[in-house]
């Protein structure tokens, strides 16, 4: 009996624990939307040479949140022929599935929720299933432009997660392990060591390899995204907004905190894929009686920093680049992202065979 | 606590594989059928193998799943004559069925409870990927490159019976276009008032 | 065992998917232009695989892969007939290809595909090769089928052939699941030793039927007279004669190397489906107007012929199977080749009343095809006669008296249809003009003809000589 009680204590302490660490993780990360957005919106403005939001709060910080409960103030509208259900399920699914898959993300030296032994693989699964939120949203509209969006968005996301998949494999060759820990502390030591910057001596053969993978993972990420110039699915030219068009108030909210969960994801994997994740660019001398806490937050800030970075890299894109047409845009996906990856995963591969030291086949 | 956790799980399976034929609404059915793949998965993590659940899920919800649900929603299923057919066929339907329903119920009984098989998701490695890719390129070669060839049939074949060359059909030139050059496009006229070009 | 000798030890099928993969490569790149070359190189390519093939033959047992593939002279011998009839099918198919306009780069490579795939699944000691070749065979068929896509009754066969052959499939792969399930293993050699229990008799039971199914015997035919009469000509050709020969042969060798143990249990449902065979066969044939359907009748029928050698156990019907076979794809590749130079303006003409007066417009190719259909309903001197003695005798070793009788009533019956084509090319007026034929065709007619009789009548001997020396390993 008592080693019952125990067992059940231990499990539902677990679970307890669990939830904690995930309602942190999950307001620091909302919060830390809530500013990228404004971020977003004033490197926007500054190209246009606007001044973006500079009323509610110092310098417009806050206008995120006012956005946040003008949304969720307003009335739900579904459209009458709407498919009920899944009309409301799309937009639930895709911030689920958007934020779930932060669960494996590593943010400092043991500051991650569940250190998966197969993370990456997850977290493309996971991304992978963002496409339903979209469709599902698109379909259930019963409207035209979203339906066009949808299939659009269907169409172009399904095309690049296969050059993403052989990106990530060419990443997983040279680690060795699909765990994202082990990712990020492969790179450790410098940015020579990043896998985008492949400046050893022993991996030089193989830094235009990786840094080619890095940008077509870069691009794979605006176009998997839905970010602009390939944001076709919503272009609002042709589609006026497509498969968004009919939602408004919380279900919105819900699809668009999707896709901005789902863009800071893609800036968080870049960072750890290619930009050495919590790694300072130089070796750092680190005083051997810090207290864990303090070096762990100190690599929180590096990775912020780099994610922050690669968000600013997104909103530039989107402000400088005009939008892409849908061949261009299949062109590039399917004749030219695929079969640099492909030839990339040969390359990179050949090397681990036959080059890599210590690594006797 | 693992076996609630099947239950669970294999009840939504087997809920949701009912509903993929029960629903009424193609997309629906589509939509339960996923949602089956994806508690397919989660029951392979519950036994270990988690490689194998993250590829179902790539493979089958991620990539499949979404060229069904294409197909389904773009083509206009008329349900009506659909049922009709059915009713022509039930008989006979659910004759193979329960024949093939008392195999399974025979076969389960031939070989009766307590078999207590154990599985091993990752045998002779560290991790199940591991364990499968080292049998995948060495002994099943030839299986794994047979199945890459039917694919690759599969895709002439889908070519073969779908591209049409259409030969007026105007494509962009893209070396033409960025290749041209000031004087092939731009003709400087001084055009005088009242004489046009 | 390394990568090298597994190749060299599985030749003729390493050799064609590696040419069969360039050529996709060339015609990929080349685009139309390369049709002449792609087909030269895939005959080339059968050709050789053949020719490697025979070395199989003379070199006992080979194995690769981890025996996953295992070459006996058995399967060699039907691997010989397999790629020569590709390969003879491909080259006479020129000119029709032409006429139907549906001359491709694709179509010698899908048949190339093809032709691998069921040289496979002859080779599989293991039910996951087994599969994997079937499917790699079917695949190609589905699409060839549907070859000429913008002619309705085309599309329709590739449709219906890629249903119903998506089903045996199904059936195929959960027999091949209840078998591993119930003696552990996929491989040939570990099922032969185990116990027969009741999920080893279903799962036997829906193997049987999935290659049922893939050989086109009753009651699983139903597709074949539709697919015939719907695919292109040329297709047919192609289908009637490699393909069936492969699913016959491993049909054979799956019920003589993987269930040889339990041929009591087995021999019976083979008995039936092969009378059953027999009998639709032919008395389908008899309404038949379309040409193209009564051949599908009759290799219906003389499957079931043949099958007749399997039902009669390994030590007396195997030799007998090959032999039959072998006699039966060559005549009828040259009854279809022959069908293949009746056009008028271009179209291929399929009913019995266009051979009216065939005798008068082409003589050599009315009298090739009369010497082939007496081969293929067995009247004596030619060479089909001696195929039918075989497994009737080899029925009769195995107290198979009621199945020759079956066997001898449908021979009498199948008479009636084929006299019947031999009556309206010999005997009565003609009332239209065709047009010329190819002379590769009209070659091709006169070969087969000349091949089964006199040169098979007189070497007859030799030709089961060899087969009882397949069988014996």
């Amino acid at each position: 009996m008592e080693t019952l009680i125990q067992w059940g204590g231990g499990v539902w302490g677990g679970i307890g624990l669990a939830v904690l660490q995930i309602a942190a993780f999950l307001l620091v990360l909302l919060l830390g939307i809530a500013f990228l957005l404004w971020m977003d919106r004033k490197v926007l403005a500054a190209v246009m040479m606007r001044k973006g939001p500079n009323v509610v709060g110092p310098f417009g910080l806050l206008q995120s949140f006012a956005d946040f409960l003008k949304f969720v103030l307003k009335e739900i509208v579904i459209p009458a022929g709407a498919n009920k259900t899944v009309f409301l399920l799309a937009p639930i699914l895709s911030t689920t599935l958007a934020l779930v898959t932060w669960a494996v993300i590593p943010v400092a030296p043991g500051w991650v929720i569940s250190d998966l032994n197969v993370g990456i693989l997850y977290i493309f699964a996971i991304s992978s299933l963002g496409v339903y939120g979209i469709i599902m949203g698109g379909w259930a509209s019963n409207s035209k432009y979203p339906f066009l969006g949808g299939l659009r968005s269907a169409a172009q996301m399904v095309s690049y997660e296969v050059s993403i998949g052989f990106v990530i494999v060419t990443v997983l060759l040279l680690v060795g392990s699909m765990n994202l820990t082990d990712i990020v502390n492969a790179q450790a030591g410098g940015f020579w060591n990043w896998h985008a910057f492949l400046l050893t001596p022993e991996k030089l053969p193989l830094f235009p390899v990786m840094f080619a993978m890095f940008v077509i993972f870069f691009v794979s990420a605006l176009a998997e995204t839905n970010r602009p110039p390939f944001d076709l699915p919503e272009a609002e030219s042709e589609l006026v907004a497509g498969y968004q068009v009919e939602y408004s108030s919380t279900p919105f909210l819900l699809l668009f905190l999707g896709e901005q969960v789902a863009i800071t994801l893609m800036c968080a994997l870049a960072t750890i894929l290619f930009f050495g994740g919590w790694h300072a660019p130089f070796p750092v001398p680190i005083a051997a009686d810090l207290p864990a806490w303090l070096t762990s937050l100190g690599s929180f800030a590096i990775f912020v920093v780099k994610v922050v970075f690669f968000f600013f890299i997104f909103a530039l894109v989107r402000a400088l680049v005009p939008r892409y047409r849908y061949d261009q845009l299949m062109r590039l996906g399917w004749k030219i992202f695929l079969p640099t990856s492909l030839v990339a995963v040969i390359v990179v591969s050949a090397y681990v065979v036959f080059l890599q030291p210590g690594m006797e086949a | 606590m693992p076996l609630i956790a099947f239950y669970i799980l294999g009840a939504i399976v087997a809920l949701s594989a009912v509903l993929v034929v029960a629903a009424r609404n193609p997309v629906h059915s589509v939509l339960w059928l996923i949602c089956a793949f994806f508690t397919s998965a989660g029951l392979l993590v519950l036994i270990g193998a988690e490689f194998l659940a993250m590829l179902l899920v790539v493979v089958y919800v991620g990539a499949v799943a979404v060229l069904f649900l294409f197909v389904v929603m773009m083509l206009d299923v008329d349900f009506v004559e659909l049922k009709q057919g059915f009713q022509n066929y039930v008989v006979s339907g659910a004759a193979i069925a329960l024949i093939l329903f008392a195999e399974i119920g025979v076969i389960a009984a031939s070989i009766g409870p307590g078999s207590n098989a154990t599985m091993d998701p990752s045998p002779g490695a560290d991790t199940n990927a591991e364990a499968i890719g080292a049998v995948l390129y060495t002994d099943y070669l030839l299986l794994f490159q047979l199945a890459g060839l039917i694919l690759l049939i599969a895709m002439i074949g889908a070519i073969v019976l779908t591209l049409r060359g259409r030969p007026r059909a105007k494509r962009q030139n893209i070396a033409e276009q960025t290749g041209r050059k000031r004087k092939d496009a731009v003709e400087l006229r001084d055009v005088r008032p009242g004489e046009g070009v | 065992m390394n990568l090298i000798t597994d190749l060299q030890n599985s030749a003729p099928e390493a050799a064609l998917a590696i040419i069969g993969l360039a050529a996709v490569l060339i015609g990929a790149i080349v685009g139309e232009g390369s049709r002449l070359l792609i087909r030269t190189i895939a005959v080339a390519a059968l050709a050789g695989a053949a020719v490697l093939a025979a070395q199989q033959y003379g070199s006992g047992r080979l194995e690769a892969f981890g025996a996953l593939y295992v070459a006996t002279p058995f399967v060699a011998f039907a691997k010989i007939g397999l790629y020569a009839l590709a390969a003879i099918s491909l080259l006479v198919s020129g000119k029709s290809l032409k006429e139907a306009a549906v001359d491709r780069y694709e179509y010698p490579l899908l048949i190339l595909f093809a032709a691998l795939g069921g040289g496979v699944m002859l080779s599989a000691n293991s039910l996951m090769t087994l599969y994997l070749g079937v499917e790699t065979l079917s695949l190609p068929s589905y699409v060839l089928a549907a070859f000429r896509r913008d002619h309705v009754r085309s599309a329709e066969a590739g449709l219906k052939y890629f249903v119903l052959g998506a089903l045996a499939s199904g059936l195929l792969l959960y027999g091949c699941s209840l078998v591993y399930g119930f003696t552990g293993s996929a491989s040939y050699d570990v099922i032969a030793e185990a116990d027969l229990s009741i999920g080893l008799t279903f799962g036997m039971v829906l193997i049987i039927i999935g290659l049922a199914f893939k050989a086109s015997a009753a009651p699983l035919h139903v597709w074949t007279p539709d697919v015939y009469a719907g695919a292109p000509t040329p297709v047919v050709t192609f289908f009637a004669t490699a393909p069936k020969l492969a699913a016959v042969a491993v049909f054979a060798n799956v019920m003589f190397s993987a269930f040889n143990g339990h041929e009591t249990d087995w021999s019976p449902i083979i008995a039936i489906i092969a009378a059953l065979s027999m009998i639709i066969g032919s008395l389908g044939a008899l309404t038949q107007s379309s040409l193209k359907r009564l051949l599908a009748y009759s290799s219906i029928a003389n499957v079931g012929f043949a099958l007749i050698g399997l039902a009669a156990g390994v030590e007396v019907g195997a030799s007998a199977i090959l032999v039959y076979m072998a006699i039966y794809v060559v005549g009828t590749l040259g009854l279809f080749v022959g069908l293949l130079t009746i056009r008028k303006d271009g179209e291929p003409l399929d009913t019995i009343d266009d051979l009216n007066g065939l005798a008068k417009a082409k003589p050599l190719v009315a009298f090739g095809m009369t010497v082939l259909i007496f081969s293929v309903a067995g009247i004596p001197p030619a060479a089909g006669f001696w195929g039918k003695l075989a497994v009737f005798q080899a029925g009769l070793e195995a107290d198979l008296l009621w199945l020759v009788l079956v066997g001898v009533v449908a021979s009498v019956i199948s008479l009636g249809y084929y006299l019947r084509v031999v009556w309206a090319m010999m005997v009565k007026p003609s009332d239209s003009t065709l047009d010329r034929s190819d002379w590769v065709e009209v070659a091709a007619v006169v070969g087969a003809s000349v091949a089964v009789f006199p040169v098979l009548t007189i070497t007859i001997q030799s030709l089961l000589d060899a087969a009882a020396s397949a069988t014996l390993g």
